[in-house]
């Protein structure tokens, strides 16, 4: 059974819901083009709870532009809001059919390896254990990018997507992060989340 | 055609779907920042050009001669095909707002602005180091992390591609993360500053 999100009007700025759902909808497809690279379900369900949680904002956002259109010139202008919200869930859409050709093991044909090997950065999905020394830290503060060239361009929380987050963020037990970089950082990065690198090294 | 040939040939199209449906995305923000006809048009035209891309690539795919227990990775690769072409249909879209003569709403600019990925258009003065180098020896992605999307020049869009020169006027339309736009505004019109 597909879980569907209950959806209730809440006030929320337009402009915030139509840049977490550009931004968003962007981000899937490079996590859906490494999923099918890396042939990785990990990356692959990440993608899969991005769409869901993209629907959500488009009835949400659906909804405020209708509470915000008072006369026939607001319907008019807001009406092209609404068109590119469902063009970037239409995005949304197309990253999670990627999704799907991994999760339901349809095959990746090494010409889709071949096709986008250079193209594509190494994206990768890391979730932090409890006993990691990056849980409690600010990312400003690990220094990932000086010290093992990489770049942390999301996390998790719960159901929460916080994108391109700030220097001042923590990082939390059971936070999922979205990775960028070489794949030698990634390999670190992995070991210090799952807590079998103990230090950080300079 | 040898069945090598037929897949270099197969992993090109798959590429070029690829990074057209990218860059379609991008130009059609564009237009909708700028409100640009022209350059909607331009995504109107990219997507009937990926239309076709699409069918040749699937009836490429079709023809290399798929064995029973190949069929599931080449049916992967069909689908990313799909994929692409859906994404292009996408950013047809958002052009066609444009097209449609409807004044985007400032709601909209405001959101391809402050997203983290931004779009960006600067007019190059005749101060800027770029004026008279080659793209490929400009290096404006190694030097802002930008990338150059298109050129304008007088009321023609260029694609950037390495042999094309830079002269002052070019209006240059960029993307990439935030953090460059200050860099490529400088670099491009050197007058300018952040403040």
């Amino acid at each position: 059974m597909v879980r569907v999100e209950r959806v209730r009007y809440k006030p929320v700025g337009v402009r915030d819901l139509l840049i977490e759902m550009k931004d968003l909808s962007e981000l899937m497809i490079d996590l859906a083009y490494s999923a099918a690279l890396f042939d990785s379900p990990a990356l692959a369900e990440e993608v899969m709870e991005m769409e869901r949680h993209i629907d959500t904002l488009t009835y949400l956002l659906n909804m405020n532009v209708m509470v915000a259109a008072r006369d026939a010139d607001d319907a008019e202008s807001l009406v092209g809001v609404t068109k590119v919200a469902r063009a970037a869930d239409k995005i949304s859409d197309a990253a999670a059919d990627i999704a799907a050709i991994v999760l339901q093991r349809i095959g990746i044909h090494p010409i889709i390896r071949e096709a986008f090997e250079n193209v594509e950065e190494h994206l990768t999905r890391i979730g932090v254990k409890p006993d990691s020394v990056l849980a409690g830290k600010q990312l400003g503060e690990l220094e990932l990018a000086a010290r093992m060239g990489v770049d942390v361009i999301a996390i998790r929380r719960g159901k929460k997507w916080i994108i391109d987050p700030e220097e001042n963020e923590t990082i939390e037990k059971a936070d999922v992060l979205i990775v960028r970089g070489a794949p030698q950082g990634i390999e670190e990065i992995e070991g210090i989340a799952e807590g079998t690198i103990r230090e950080l090294e300079d | 055609m040898a069945r090598q040939k037929l897949f270099k040939k197969i992993v090109d199209m798959l590429v070029e779907l690829k990074d057209t449906s990218e860059l379609m995305l991008d130009l059609a923000y564009s237009s909708i920042l700028l409100n640009s006809k022209e350059l909607a048009e331009e995504v109107q035209a990219l997507e009937e050009q990926v239309d076709k891309l699409h069918t040749d690539f699937a009836l490429l795919v079709l023809s290399v001669g798929i064995s029973p227990e190949d069929s599931k990775d080449f049916l992967g690769l069909i689908r990313i095909g799909v994929v692409t072409e859906n994404i292009a249909d996408a950013a047809a879209q958002i052009a066609e707002v444009v097209l449609r003569e409807i004044k985007p709403h400032p709601v909209l600019a405001l959101a391809i602005e402050e997203a983290e990925e931004t779009v960006v258009h600067v007019q190059v003065s005749k101060e800027s180091p770029l004026v008279g180098k080659t793209l490929r020896k400009a290096q404006i992605h190694e030097e802002t992390g930008m990338w150059v999307l298109v050129v304008r020049r007088g009321g023609k869009w260029m694609r950037p591609g390495p042999n094309l020169k830079i002269d002052a006027g070019d209006v240059m339309i960029v993307s990439g993360y935030a953090e460059g736009e200050d860099d490529f505004k400088k670099l491009a019109s050197p007058a300018y500053s952040s403040t």
